[in-house]
């Protein structure tokens, strides 16, 4: 663009008989320099603006009014389909997210969860990076193999999961067969193999977790892999020659050196982990129904609020509790930067 | 699952289908020489209402769309529950709502409640249908002194049910249609004695889920409403003998405990989990697609329901006041084509739906239809008797669905192990209060 106002400039200085051109051309010139990049970012601001800044600013504000849908004929038989949305109503949404107990079930689900899923997470994509960081034998191949679940569309993956922690035909209650774990099942007591893994909570954080596990690992091995090429290797010749394990070389040199990627990741995990909703909704028998379970076992504060939201179509309960999540997911994820940061000793 | 069909491809069914559009044309198709501004018809609905079946050649919606050249119909499928929260949306937010919304009996109550957003079919003519109609549906769709009709009903849910005639003879019992019928058609007592008899002969479950035992049992309570009574109040104590069936079941060691609509619902059909499912009428095309017709012809049959006749389910095509005056008069026009017999008939044969039409259900192009893959059962003979002498509709309040949900929850949950079979009552009650807030 600026080359092109060159141009325009020095056609302005050539042709100067023609005032009206000239006049024309600065117009023009300091339109390019002025206002074109901002048309050219603002693509960008508007997508961020429409999905991003707004339902915030939205959802904060249905979240202190009576935004819900009346139902139809209830109760007097005559009233309309009408949403009330013109009366403000205080912190009455916010109180009543925080005594409704579905909300606090759910955020137990979801740091029951998020811990299932975040620490082996981490852990793994530590030693998965450090082992990919070696020098082996067709290294890109399996740095790029690794990314496919990454690359894998969630609700993709969530489905070939929910068929294989299925009860009667699953792969997962298969390989526990070859172990002969068996479970009883039902009102009789019904002896089957493997898990019911929908049944109780802890058998379906569990294969939700390894759900999250399995898409998320590799992409936080990859991110702790371009860290770690980024430390000196004399420094672990060094360690070696002292006598340190591979063990300690990755706990007192790797991990003290990358703390920076650490860190944000386990802030990421932490953002992504209490927002999780794509796989407990796809774990239900029919996820139209936002049920997380039969007794909700593992229904996330994302799923309730959506359900809450859309099924239930009680928007301001919906907005309230957003707000709520959102204040916990930024006092946690400072939270536990702080406490990443103390990770290895380390001093800030 | 959007899809859209071009005008090449409906042009290339017109050779496939004319003798069908020649028929079907009637007084709905116009002659292309009037000139029409194009317009694009969305329908939205959710399992099977035989629009993307291909038998006979032609799918429905080319057949309207080759006789109709400025019509472009989109087909928009979804979930059931999702299908009717879309268009409740669509109808607050003031547009989005697809230009043909099927509405759900169990959900038609809360829209005829807000029928101002709703066009009155009855404006475009509508009224010369109504002494076809059965009159308990007819009356479904229109508000108290029937001057506003919303819907033109679909189809209806008579019921039946469904067994698998080679199983029931691996376990030593009678598999002609006529005995099962004799043995279980009483009564749900009975009932459950046969399902005892199947599962102490194969050591094998004789039913999918108590869900479905709750749920016709319901229609057969003769409150004449399922969990709201009319003036929309949570009546739980009146649902309780439809529950107690359930438990019953459950007690008896009966179900299978698999969730309807599961992948391991749809795959028992075929690796014989249960041998007995209640069938609407709109269940058959569900489980025709789950097995192949191969393996599986004459492997199904049809017998009748516990208890009395009743109706489960049944549809109406609606069109939102969305829109210009000229898109919803096309919207009609496809509507009312839709509903003439020679499409119902069509749709009957390819999905098993029950034509909702009275004048339609007593021709003896129903009462002599036998379905070849449930044995060359005789469909118009089962399903046509449940529906034709129903007095009235079952009521469902506006938010019966979400009740529904919560009840059918708890039943899984008990089914699961989870919830005692002693505290599954006041489980059920507690949930549907939770439900009703």
């Amino acid at each position: 663009m600026s080359a092109k106002s060159v141009t325009a400039k020095a056609a302005a200085t050539t042709d100067a008989g023609d005032d009206a051109k000239a006049v024309q051309s600065t117009l023009w010139a300091r339109f390019d320099h002025v206002v074109v990049p901002y048309i050219l970012v603002s693509p960008f601001f508007l997508l961020f603006f429409v999905f991003g800044i707004f339902p915030i600013v939205y959802s904060g504000l249905i979240a202190f009014k009576t935004f819900r849908n009346e139902n139809p004929a209830h109760r007097d038989g005559s009233s309309i389909n009408v949403i009330t949305r013109d009366r403000w109503i205080g912190f009455e949404n916010f109180d009543n997210v925080l005594h409704d107990d579905f909300f606090w079930q759910a955020l137990l689900n979801t740091f029951g969860i998020f811990l299932l899923s975040t620490i082996p997470q981490l852990f793994l994509a530590l030693l998965l990076a450090s082992l990919l960081n070696r020098k082996l034998r067709a290294t890109l191949f399996y740095r790029v193999g690794i990314l496919l679940p990454y690359v894998t569309p969630i609700v993709a993956s969530s489905i070939v999961f929910v068929t294989f922690f299925s009860r009667d035909y699953g792969q997962a209650n298969w390989l526990l067969s070859l172990f002969g774990v068996e479970s009883t099942y039902g009102a009789d007591q019904r002896i089957i193999d493997g898990l019911d893994w929908q049944s109780s909570w802890w058998t379906s954080w569990l294969a939700i977790s390894i759900m999250v596990n399995w898409k998320w690992t590799a992409y936080n091995a990859l991110l702790y892999l371009s860290a770690m090429q980024s430390i000196p290797k004399d420094v672990y010749e060094a360690a070696a020659l002292d006598g340190a394990s591979p063990w300690r070389q990755l706990w007192s040199i790797t991990v003290p050196m990358i703390r920076p990627m650490v860190i944000f990741t386990v802030v990421l995990s932490t953002i992504g982990g209490l927002q999780l909703f794509a796989e407990p909704v796809q774990f239900d028998t029919n996820p139209a129904t936002g049920n997380g379970g039969n007794q909700h076992q593992w229904r996330t504060v994302s799923q309730l609020i959506w359900k809450y939201g859309w099924i239930d179509d009680r928007f301001g309960h919906s907005g309230a509790m957003s707000w709520v999540l959102f204040i916990i997911v930024v006092m946690f994820a400072a939270l536990n930067a702080f406490l990443t940061s103390k990770l290895g000793g380390g001093k800030r | 699952m959007k899809w859209t069909r071009t005008r090449a491809a409906s042009a290339l069914a017109v050779g496939t289908a004319s003798a069908l559009v020649l028929s079907a044309c009637g007084d709905g198709g116009e002659s292309p020489s009037v000139s029409h501004e194009p317009v694009t018809i969305t329908v939205a609905y959710w399992g099977n209402f035989g629009f993307t079946e291909e038998a006979e050649g032609a799918s429905l919606e080319s057949v309207y769309e080759a006789a109709h050249p400025w019509v472009t119909l989109e087909m928009n499928t979804g979930e059931y529950g999702a299908q009717h929260d879309a268009l409740t949306q669509a109808l607050i937010a003031g547009s989005g709502a697809a230009t043909v919304s099927a509405v759900d009996e169990g959900y038609i109550t809360g829209f005829v409640a807000q029928a101002e957003n709703f066009v009155n079919l009855l404006d475009l003519g509508a009224g010369q249908y109504k002494e076809n109609y059965l009159g308990w549906k007819w009356d479904q769709a229109a508000n108290a002194d029937g001057t506003v009709v919303i819907g033109l009903g679909s189809d209806v849910g008579g019921m039946a049910m469904c067994y698998r005639a080679d199983l029931f003879e691996n376990a030593g019992l009678d598999n002609d249609r006529d005995a099962v019928s004799a043995a279980i058609g009483a009564s749900w007592d009975d009932f459950i004695s046969v399902g005892e008899e199947y599962v102490a002969a194969t050591g094998k479950f004789f039913v999918d889920n108590a869900t479905n035992i709750l749920n016709p049992a319901l229609t057969q309570l003769g409150t004449g409403y399922a969990y709201y009574d009319r003036n929309n109040d949570l009546d739980m104590n009146s649902v309780k003998p439809a529950f107690d069936i359930a438990i019953d079941v459950i007690d008896a060691g009966l179900s299978a405990g698999i969730g309807a609509w599961s992948p391991e619902w749809n795959a028992g059909f075929a690796n014989g989990d249960f041998a007995v499912l209640a069938c609407p009428a709109w269940m058959l095309g569900y489980i025709q697609g789950q097995i192949s017709a191969e393996e599986f012809t004459g492997q199904w049959d049809i017998a009748d329901i516990p208890g009395d006749g009743g109706n489960w389910g049944g549809s109406f095509y609606t069109i939102p006041k969305q829109g210009t005056a000229n898109l919803q008069q096309e919207a009609y026009d496809f509507i009312e084509w839709i509903i003439q017999p020679d499409q119902q008939l069509k749709i009957m044969k390819e999905t098993g739906n029950l034509p909702s039409q009275k004048s339609i259900l007593e021709s003896d192009a129903v009462s002599e239809f036998t379905n070849e893959f449930f044995n060359n059962a005789p469909y118009g003979e089962i399903f046509a008797k449940t529906v034709i002498d129903i007095p009235a509709a079952i009521y469902y309040a506006p938010n019966n669905g979400a009740i529904r949900t919560a009840v059918e929850t708890v039943l899984n949950d008990v089914q699961a192990g989870n919830t005692p079979l002693a505290d599954a009552w006041d489980a059920a009650v507690e949930a549907a209060q939770a439900a009703d807030a």
